[in-house]
């Protein structure tokens, strides 16, 4: 269901006060009053202004019936309501007619109106046997308010996580290697010293094998959570991607206040991911990766002039579009072969 | 010399501050956290101050800010920032914060070097520069993106000795590095400060600012 479905049905719930009801409320009630008082003045001789209170009490009632059939969701709550509203005229217009023949006869408009009940009972009864749609569509409303809920609460629990992680690993196993390469580094001015050329190379060696790692935990970090976006935010982070790129990179942003960790990390992959994808394929003249946000949603794009061409179905791509997806964002990539690939993220990002 | 360490994991500021001891430089203090470090810089005045980016209370870029900050309240204060990632936005803040005192910015396991990193620790303390070779290379490839530079003229054993003079390292040590001599060196600088357009600028130090204001004016 998608959120336009979910803002249509929504309508239901929140009937506001109808001002132009009240005052045809107002107004029937002032006419009502003016004739009887010119009745009271005219003598008081057949009470002829119950055809004004009449007529004037039917407009009430179709302007309700109206409303309420209007206001309601789509099939087939709604048939079902317009089905009653159109009774209920035919019950009036009988009624009228019986009042304006003189009112005198035995009650004839109770036998079609029997019947008309009857059709309505046995439509209702029909459209609760399909579990009355208007509860159902409550239902899905709150169930997909439900799920919306828990799954934005899962990518942030998620986001912090990785967050986590990369906290832990910064100051656990990286803290550790550092320290060994220093002590390393230590024995092996020692062993300079003594001049054991054989010893020291087997230490050199071992602390060339632990700057590595610490280089391969530091690209693991920077790949689940870099740093530099938390610490700076899009915007810098964005920037520091393009001055690592292999390709020349122009960063616009027009960013308003930070939102969500998780919409944030979602733009930087999106911006990683284009302009790794710009590096290895396109001999790109220049890449530009524009930012900007309004108070409901973050745009990301990035464009580059490289030979197009991209599959818009590769893993990489289908993997930023699910992350995109996932926060309820579009994504589209545009790659005519000649033109250049362009990839466009639309986040939603009120909070 | 006289060296405050801030670092707040005590394995590495222990092991930092027994490195340094080891080759007679004075630790005057140590501290945990950026108000450690500016409490220190206004009591002991020291010299040098060797500082860890992320740090207490929100462990992102405090080392950093209080480094800048530092230099502000004691001008002639030489930085060496140390950092498990090289990060060109922090590269680029340090090196145009004020202050008079020299400026480094390495990666943490370079201190398991000893020689090069005691070599950054007192190029640091005279005024000159030392910068990681991997910032060096994010500068090089972000100038090397832009058109119409000079650095596609250069020899590939150019763009070697640019690399080394962008790091902040003497004539002498690019020629023990590369070795060659350092004639050999000096004929380098020369055709690079040519191929480049700069003036030739005397002094190592003035020679790495050119360097890197050149390297940084791609943004």
């Amino acid at each position: 269901m998608s959120a336009d479905t979910v803002d249509v049905l929504r309508h239901d719930d929140e009937r506001e006060p109808d001002p132009a009801f009240g005052l045809q409320v107002a107004f029937s009630a002032t006419v009502g009053a003016a004739v009887t008082v010119v009745w009271v003045a005219a003598g008081g001789e057949d009470f002829w202004p119950r055809w004004v209170w009449f007529g004037l009490a039917v407009l009430l009632v179709l302007h309700l019936l109206v409303r309420w059939a209007v206001l309601t969701p789509p099939w087939p709550g709604k048939a079902l309501r317009i089905g009653t509203t159109v009774l209920v005229v035919l019950s009036i217009i009988d009624v009228a007619i019986w009042m304006l023949t003189g009112a005198n006869d035995a009650f004839w408009p109770l036998w079609p109106m029997i019947g008309y009940g009857v059709i309505a009972a046995s439509a209702t009864a029909v459209v609760h046997r399909h579990r009355l749609p208007g509860a159902r569509s409550q239902q899905l409303i709150e169930r997909v308010d439900e799920l919306t809920r828990t799954r934005s609460g899962a990518l942030d629990v998620q986001a912090q996580q990785l967050r986590q992680i990369e906290r832990n690993l910064h100051d656990g196993a990286q803290v550790r290697l550092v320290a060994l390469t220093m002590q390393l580094g230590r024995a092996e001015a020692r062993l300079e010293d003594a001049g054991d050329e054989a010893t020291l190379a087997l230490v050199r060696r071992a602390r060339v094998e632990a700057s590595a790692a610490i280089g391969e935990l530091r690209d693991l970090a920077r790949g689940i959570a870099p740093p530099v976006l938390a610490d700076r935010g899009l915007a810098a982070a964005a920037e520091s991607l393009g001055k690592r790129a292999a390709v020349p990179v122009v960063v616009e942003t027009r960013l308003g206040e930070r939102p969500a960790p998780v919409v944030e990390a979602a733009a930087y992959f999106v911006v990683s991911e284009a302009l790794a994808n710009a590096s290895k394929h396109a001999a790109s003249s220049e890449v530009r990766v524009s930012l900007e946000q309004d108070r409901r949603r973050l745009v990301v794009v990035v464009a580059d002039d490289g030979p197009g061409g991209a599959d818009p179905l590769g893993s990489g791509l289908t993997g930023l579009r699910r992350r995109v997806e996932a926060l309820d964002g579009r994504f589209a990539v545009a790659s005519e072969p000649g033109v250049g690939t362009s990839i466009r993220a639309e986040l939603p990002c009120v909070s | 010399m006289r060296v405050v360490i801030v670092e707040d994991h005590a394995l590495l500021r222990e092991g930092i501050v027994a490195l340094l001891r080891e080759h007679d430089v004075e630790v005057v203090a140590q501290a945990e956290d950026p108000e450690g470090l500016l409490r220190v810089v206004r009591g002991h005045r020291p010299d040098l101050a060797i500082v860890d980016v992320r740090l207490p209370p929100t462990f992102t870029d405090e080392g950093l800010r209080a480094a800048i900050a530092a230099r502000e309240i004691h001008p002639p204060l030489a930085v060496l920032v140390l950092s498990q990632y090289v990060e060109p936005v922090y590269t680029a803040e340090l090196l145009s914060s004020g202050g008079t005192g020299g400026i480094g910015y390495m990666l943490k396991e370079r201190v398991g070097d000893v020689r090069a990193f005691m070599d950054a620790v007192h190029r640091v303390h005279a005024g000159g520069t030392a910068l990681d070779r991997e910032v060096v290379a994010e500068l090089v490839r972000g100038r090397d993106e832009s058109d119409d530079c000079g650095l596609d003229r250069l020899t590939p054993r150019e763009r070697e000795v640019l690399g080394l003079m962008a790091e902040g390292r003497t004539n002498a040590a690019i020629a023990e590095t590369l070795v060659v001599t350092g004639g050999a060196v000096e004929k380098h600088v020369t055709n690079i400060f040519q191929k480049l357009g700069l003036p030739v600028s005397q002094g190592d130090h003035r020679r790495v600012l050119a360097v890197l204001a050149y390297l940084q004016a791609s943004g």
